[in-house]
């Protein structure tokens, strides 16, 4: 875990590109539980909250209860999107379960979501530890597996319940996520325009965002001042390195996206709702008009992997509903983590956002 | 710098005009917390295109101490 000393040379990332593949639907499932800024103002107390808020831009969040995990708020959302497609469970080839917070260490959170929505046991099933960056891999990864013949037809579950990791005495963390699971389907579609993607990785920040214990190495004891008085199971979050980090790879990962779309204008950007006031910063760098970069974290919070689907139910659900979109999507963050999607989305039968 | 006054009087929620290269935030009793150092990170990089290190933000104490980081990175893009 101690990073290497040399820096490797910094490239924007793996360019990839799948054809013959298409979103079908999108169901996001966000706990019916609301928690609101004044509820932290007897912990915090209310001028420490305006200050945190003043930065991060979130009102409310949802909070799954404590015997809800991400695989519940993923089965509910798979239920309600195979439901609405008529999607029978037994014609799903591959399910993707993409999360940092899966039921257990292991099994695999994906064989759980297989047996449990009844799709049969001739199916790829597979957890995938991503967080931010997660919804863009996934669609690189299912479109790859359609275009290979590997399965016709993918789940993705995406989601995180990252309330369960923040230690609720740390304002930064413990007022910015928020908890959601979502279920995208992706079929053969041999009319789909290509989807272009770009996938990086930098180790180096593994440290800045991380759970220092509860896996097979204890980064707690490792002697990092940073953690010194923390909870080692509780989420730690460096929050000048990520927004350093974030201020230096997601501007050319945005231009480098804008120029493999050959020529072509995207009518939306989907940013990872990692913080409100980086965000607007990274739109006015990037020169995107604001109508065309939605935000939805001041209701929902940072809401991981779940943010980009979430999105899409939230503030796109009647364009995309309707008609064709070109979405242009960026996922940013732990790990250091990071990936574009660029992609036709629509008319989509199901895009809803349902409570639990 | 004019703009770059202008943002950073914001930040430290001072008049403009009271700003100049010799205010201390201490003396001034201006809050240079982690909201004012990512702001100025975020204003730096607007006004003069550069990536100001959070660490080296947090030790500055007087407006010519970020001045000089400014310098330092626009020297490294040169």
């Amino acid at each position: 875990m101690q990073p290497a000393t040399a820096t490797p040379e910094h490239g924007v990332g793996r360019e990839a590109r799948t054809a013959g593949a298409r979103i079908a639907g999108v169901v996001t499932c966000v706990p019916a539980d609301v928690r609101r800024n004044e509820d932290f103002h007897s912990r915090f107390g209310e001028d420490a909250v305006a200050d945190v808020v003043k930065m991060i831009g979130v009102q409310t969040r949802r909070r799954a209860a404590a015997d809800v995990t991400t695989r519940d708020l993923c089965r509910l959302a798979a239920q309600r999107l195979m439901a609405g497609l008529e999607w029978a469970p037994a014609s799903i080839d591959a399910l993707i379960f993409v999360s940092q917070t899966p039921d257990f260490r292991l099994p695999a959170t994906a064989c759980a979501l297989q047996a449990e929505l009844g799709i049969g046991t001739s199916c790829i099933a597979f957890d995938v530890n991503l967080g931010c960056s997660g919804y863009p891999y996934a669609l690189w990864l299912g479109m790859t597996m359609l275009q290979t013949g590997a399965a016709r037809r993918v789940l993705l579950a995406v989601g995180d319940t990252i309330s369960k990791i923040v230690d609720p005495s740390d304002r930064a963390t413990a007022l910015l996520f928020g908890d959601c699971g979502t279920a995208t389907a992706l079929e053969l579609d041999p009319d789909a325009a290509p989807a272009h993607f770009i996938l990086g990785s930098d180790g180096l920040g593994a440290t800045n965002l991380i759970v220092p214990t509860g896996g097979f190495r204890d980064y707690a004891a490792s002697g990092d001042p940073r953690l010194e008085g923390r909870s080692a199971h509780s989420l730690y979050m460096d929050g000048g390195e990520i927004f350093n980090f974030t201020l230096r790879s997601v501007p050319p990962l945005v231009a480098r996206t804008l120029a493999l779309a050959e020529g072509r204008t995207h009518d939306f950007h989907l940013f990872h709702q990692a913080n409100q006031f980086m965000l607007k910063h990274l739109i006015k760098k990037a020169k995107l008009p604001p109508a065309q970069a939605p935000l939805n974290i001041e209701e929902f919070g940072n809401t991981s992997s779940a943010s980009i689907p979430l999105l899409m139910t939230t503030r796109l659900r009647e364009p995309l509903a309707s008609s064709r979109q070109r979405l242009a999507m960026y996922g940013f963050g732990v790990g250091y983590s990071w990936a574009s999607a660029s992609l036709d989305v629509g008319p989509l039968r199901v895009v809803e956002n349902i409570e639990a | 710098m004019n703009t770059f006054y202008e943002g950073l009087a914001e930040i430290l929620e001072v008049d403009a005009s009271k700003l100049s290269p010799e205010f201390s935030f201490a003396d001034a009793n201006a809050d240079w917390d982690s909201l004012a150092i990512v702001s100025t990170i975020a204003l730096a990089d607007d006004s003069f295109n550069v990536m100001l290190d959070g660490k080296a933000l947090a030790a500055c104490e007087k407006v010519a101490d970020i001045e000089a980081l400014i310098d330092a990175a626009r020297h490294r893009n040169a």
